[in-house]
């Protein structure tokens, strides 16, 4: 009866009704495989993360006001102009050797897979999600400079995982950390196959392979090519823990992955105009699933 | 101002600004100083501050906002955030004649109890949602000290909102906007 009474209440109890009724069906419908933006989600997205993409150059900066500026305090007041110099020199040397450091880098990248036919798109990390539980990185470079939704992302050392969510100048990548991102392996020793999920901030695991494969520990895992999303022999990681269990058809693989993430700055995204072409049969395949299923309800 | 959405609209903003700021540091300079293992969820504070702090039929709806807000940073999305936000203030509008946020130390403890609520309450989704237990046991262990972290930061945070929301020496839970 208090309820029905006071208007706030009533207001309240109304209005946390739709909004929790809302969030339980977008539970239910997310996904975590991807993500298409709107076009409002488009423009915030492309407006926060300059912010991102500032605060991890302003951090660089500062870090490096410390390292050259602020430790050198103590220097003896006579030698003032001359440590001056000597900062100016070591801080143009340092550049240079960071220059220099860029470059091999990214050369490294860019020679990386001349073999494989797809076009290479370099882009820096910015930012990482806000959330622990999701190992999703933030580049910049997005629609306008032709990434695609689910296009592949390698650096030199192996796989990173792939474009989830795309606006028009920036790109989420699910990495390989993140257990919904999944990627069909292959150990290129014994050939054998596999499912690649995401295990914790550091590992991978390998799933649904057979008990008598002869895998051992130091066994390279490479990208199998199905699935339509990577390429066919990216590095994944290496093998550094086997769990066979003394019943069951099947053994668990814990896979290190070859990137270090802790140390991720640049990129490479690889595209195909093949990629829009997949895109076009997957969608159709899921129109006729539609049609069907339309029919069947009739 | 109880049930009237456009005098909330103003400190909501400002809200929103601090959270986007909170969000950017958490996301591009935390990563960057090599804490790429742990984000501080600074989303669930401010959104426990709502359910302590204010009390307004538009609570739930603000919370939405907020979440929505969050999703610009974390493919998490506003929905998990969002149920476990609202359940959790419908479960404080029940005690909040029974807790009091007298000091730093009671803030920092209740916020702690507080969030391993909404870590029940998400982890029950993703286990419904996933039927994997082995997940949230792993997320528990980044819990922990995230959580610890955000629990020691109300104090401060919760003195900012007062000043945006004007709820200063209004302690109690059950303080009204």
């Amino acid at each position: 009866m208090r309820l029905i009474e006071d208007k706030d209440r009533r207001q309240r109890a109304i209005l946390n009704f739709i909004v929790l009724f809302i969030s339980l069906v977008g539970v239910a419908k997310r996904n975590y495989v991807l993500d298409k933006t709107s076009a409002f989600e488009d423009i915030l997205i492309d407006s926060f993360a300059p912010l991102q993409s500032s605060v991890t150059s302003v951090r660089s900066e500062v870090g490096n006001f410390f390292d050259h500026y602020i430790a050198n305090i103590s220097a003896s007041k006579n030698n003032i102009e001359l440590s001056r110099k000597i900062e100016d020199l070591e801080n143009k040397i340092f550049e240079f050797k960071e220059l220099s450091k860029e470059n091999k880098r990214l050369k490294k990248l860019l020679d990386f897979g001349e073999g494989i036919s797809y076009r290479k798109v370099l882009a820096q990390v910015v930012a990482w999600d806000a959330n622990s539980d999701f190992k999703v990185i933030r580049i910049n470079k997005g629609l306008k400079d032709g990434v695609q939704l689910q296009a592949a992302v390698v650096t030199s050392e192996g796989l990173v995982g792939y474009i989830y969510r795309l606006t028009d100048h920036f790109a989420d990548i699910l990495t390989v950390l993140d257990a919904n991102n999944r990627v069909d392996g292959l150990i290129q020793r014994v050939r054998s196959h596999g499912i690649i999920e995401g295990y914790n901030n550091e590992k991978s695991i390998m799933k649904y392979i057979s008990r008598a494969e002869p895998i051992i520990l130091g066994d390279i895992v490479i990208t199998s090519g199905l699935g339509n999303i990577y390429p066919k022999g990216i590095k994944v990681g290496t093998v550094s823990h086997i769990e066979r269990e003394s019943y069951g058809i099947t053994q668990n693989v814990e896979i290190t992955p070859a990137v270090d993430f802790g140390r991720l700055e640049e990129v490479v995204i690889l595209l195909s105009d093949e990629d829009e072409q997949k895109r076009r049969e997957w969608e159709a395949l899921d129109q006729m699933d539609e049609d069907a299923d339309n029919k069947e309800k009739k | 101002m109880k049930g009237n959405f456009a005098h909330l609209i103003r400190p909501l903003g400002i809200t929103l600004l601090i959270l986007i700021v909170l969000e950017i540091l958490s996301t591009a300079f935390l990563p960057m100083v090599g804490l790429t293992k742990y984000r501080i969820p600074f989303n669930v504070l401010i959104i426990l501050y709502m359910g302590f702090k204010l009390e307004t039929p538009f609570t739930s709806v603000m919370i939405l906002i907020l979440q929505y807000t969050h999703s610009f940073f974390s493919i998490e999305g506003w929905e998990m955030g969002t149920v476990a936000g609202v359940m959790i203030c419908i479960i404080i509008s029940y005690l909040k004649d029974l807790l009091h946020l007298t000091s730093s130390v009671i803030t920092i403890v209740v916020t702690q109890i507080f969030q391993t609520l909404w870590f029940l309450i998400v982890s029950s989704l993703i286990y419904l949602k996933t039927d994997d237990f082995s997940y949230i046991a792993q997320k528990f262990w980044r819990f922990l000290p995230e959580s610890i972290v955000i629990s020691l930061l109300a104090p401060l945070i919760f003195g900012v909102l007062d000043a945006i929301w004007k709820t200063e020496g209004e302690s109690g839970l059950g303080s009204s906007v």
